[in-house]
């Protein structure tokens, strides 16, 4: 089903946590609220489930107006980061929780529930749990239970914070493929929050870049990574250098390298410049570009990753396939970038 | 007598040794060997005197009445400790630090205090003495004031056990629940109530024991009048100050007795539960 924010705003005390938020989630569609922490994500999210209410605006679920409805009448399912499994509850029970505190006309039988936790244990993986404690799992586990008990009251919408926060690198790698893979099963629509822009371009069909309660980008992630509609995205995504430059006749200078710019049009004047570490290429001592003085080499894995420092102090990072031969510590460069995305500064 | 910890987080054997003999020397002569003089003291003059003393009418009477206010009061403070816990840890309100004071309250005031305050709210000369009056009913030196200061002096033990443990467990099961589409009512029911039993029992049964123990509050309001309005504490202090030393161990052993079997109770409800311990995993 769909869901609307309208000009949605949320102070807590004297801090504004979502300044004016609109935005839509299309049916079936997966989206990312992407952000650093304070950013709103999770406040957005909590208003979309019913938990918080905004000060301001409104939020519509299949076109029907909620924004006053309690969590309990809006039939969304809601994944924590830290599970919150019910303790003293079996998986099975847990996973079945939703449907037994069903009002006696329209609960399922007895016999029903079991086959439908049954079921969604089969498709969380976890078929020979069902007698266990959530103690007794490991993280990963856990959240598989907390998305089947999410599931089990068939949600029109399923929300999800952090979910893969708590787990370890490899777990959440899986988790996420597998929950892509749920999400395509189900076809239900789903937000997800999260501060780990790989996760958000790896697994959203779209990605809301948030900032200090306000929206900075809603776009797939082939756009929102190569066309950051503003500076903040192109910072936060990551890995970025970035180095001062002038706009000149809508073209970008940066120490007499001429390139056009990635990013939205802005006029002429002093920019601020994004190039990433592989969109360098090393020149010698002499040649247009940045003059630098290399610092470190690190190999990691198929790259390699040169640390060097321009003349003003600041570090920028080069990642190439190869090093050059004889290439060591203390040798002067030229780094010529081959792309650049700029902004006001 | 090693000199080397078995364990890099372990004191030397002999330290381990010095410091558990204290502790045991400690709780033997200060608790274990009362315990023991009151049984020994109530036996004393024999076992038929130990039996005339508490089945004497007014040992009963005051038996009776003990259990009866601890009745009243303990479901009483159950309620009301669950309601004022479940309102602070999980709803934001104005004034809760407020109300968390004055939760308190009753621990901070000496009992004798809190007797006195109902004397002067519902004694012949207090606040409501003359309407009470008009109306015949009696409150101080009656059994309603004994209840009602027992609640009083009793309210902190269930709610100050609850409190952090249910600011410790969050809000969010609870969250997960509504969200689930469990009303308030079955959230509590199923989800808080559940999480926070063993504490609730604890809660409890400090509050039963001090309910049954009261006697600075108690006194006050009570007014003793053997048989009617005095409870164990009292008839034990009554026959203490006539020289029955012992009778009054004898009825002072029957209330370490009612002590003891609320600790029997709980480590028996403990056994009987340990499963579901280990499996909440901690």
């Amino acid at each position: 089903m769909s869901v609307t924010a309208t000009a949605v705003i949320k102070r807590f005390g004297g801090f504004t946590a979502l300044d004016g938020i609109s935005l839509a989630a299309r049916e079936g569609e997966f989206l990312a609220l992407l952000g650093p922490s304070g950013s709103g994500k999770t406040t957005l999210l909590r208003i979309l489930a019913g938990l918080e209410f905004p000060d301001a605006g409104s939020i519509s679920i299949g076109g029907i107006d909620m924004s006053d409805r309690p969590a309990r009448d809006r039939q969304v399912g809601f994944v924590f980061q830290q599970y919150a499994l019910f303790r003293h509850m079996t998986v099975a029970d847990n996973i079945g929780f939703g449907l037994t505190v069903r009002p006696r006309a329209t609960r399922p039988a007895r016999a029903e529930i079991d086959r439908r936790v049954a079921e969604l244990l089969e498709l969380v993986q976890l078929p020979a749990l069902g007698g266990r404690y959530p103690a007794q799992l490991s993280g990963g586990q856990r959240q598989r239970v907390a998305l089947a008990r999410a599931l089990a009251v068939e949600p029109r919408l399923l929300l999800l914070d952090e979910p893969f926060g708590a787990l370890d690198a490899k777990v959440r790698k899986d988790l996420r493929r597998w929950l892509r893979a749920v999400h395509d099963r189900t076809g239900l629509t789903s937000v997800f929050v999260t501060h780990d822009q790989e996760e958000a371009l790896d697994l959203a069909d779209r990605v809301v870049v948030m900032d200090h309660g306000r929206i900075e980008q809603i776009d797939t992630p082939e756009q929102v990574w190569e066309r950051p509609a503003t500076a903040f995205v192109c910072d936060f995504l990551g890995g970025a250098n970035r180095v001062a430059a002038q706009a000149v006749g809508g073209q970008i200078d940066i120490t007499g390298v001429r390139l056009s710019n990635r990013a939205p049009a802005m006029p002429d004047g002093p920019a601020k410049a994004f190039i990433r570490p592989h969109e360098f290429m090393l020149a010698a001592p002499g040649a247009a570009g940045i003059a630098v003085v290399l610092r470190r080499i690190l190999r990691t894995g198929a790259q390699a990753a040169l640390e060097t420092e321009a003349g003003d102090g600041s570090v920028i990072e080069v990642s190439i396939a190869a090093p050059p031969d004889g290439l060591a510590p203390g040798a002067a460069l030229v780094l010529v970038p081959q792309t650049v995305r700029a902004y006001p500064a | 007598m090693s000199m080397v910890p078995a364990r890099p987080t372990g004191e030397p054997r002999w330290l381990r040794w010095l410091l558990i003999t204290l502790a045991l020397l400690f709780l033997g002569l200060n608790l274990a060997l009362p315990l023991a003089a009151v049984f020994v003291e109530g036996l004393r003059k024999g076992v038929a005197a130990y039996a005339a003393a508490i089945t004497a009418p007014d040992a009963l009477s005051a038996l009776k009445l003990t259990l009866t206010v601890a009745a009243i009061a303990v479901p009483l403070n159950i309620v009301i400790g669950l309601a004022a816990s479940w309102a602070i840890a999980k709803f934001d309100f104005r004034f809760k630090s407020v109300l968390v004071t004055l939760i308190d309250l009753p621990f901070s005031v000496s009992p004798v205090v809190s007797g006195l305050i109902y004397v002067l709210l519902f004694g012949l000369q207090g606040c409501f003495g003359a309407a009470l009056r008009e109306h015949d009913i009696q409150v101080i030196f009656a059994v309603p004031g004994l209840v009602l200061a027992t609640i009083f002096i009793t309210f902190p033990f269930v709610a100050r056990e609850l409190i952090p443990l249910m600011e410790e467990q969050g809000r969010e099961e609870e969250e997960a629940a509504l969200s689930l589409g469990a009303s308030g009512l079955s959230t509590f029911w199923h989800v808080t109530l559940p999480n926070v039993r063993w504490g609730l029992l604890y809660g409890v049964l400090l509050c039963n024991a001090r309910a049954m123990g009261e006697f600075g509050a108690v006194s006050v309001v009570s007014g003793h009048i053997r048989g009617r309005t005095n409870t164990l504490p009292l008839h034990i202090e009554i026959l203490y100050n006539e020289y029955n030393f012992a009778a009054a161990f004898a009825v002072a052993s029957l209330l370490a007795g009612l002590a003891l079997v609320t600790l029997v109770l709980k480590s028996l409800l403990e056994w009987r539960f340990a499963g579901q311990l280990a499996g909440r995993g901690h």
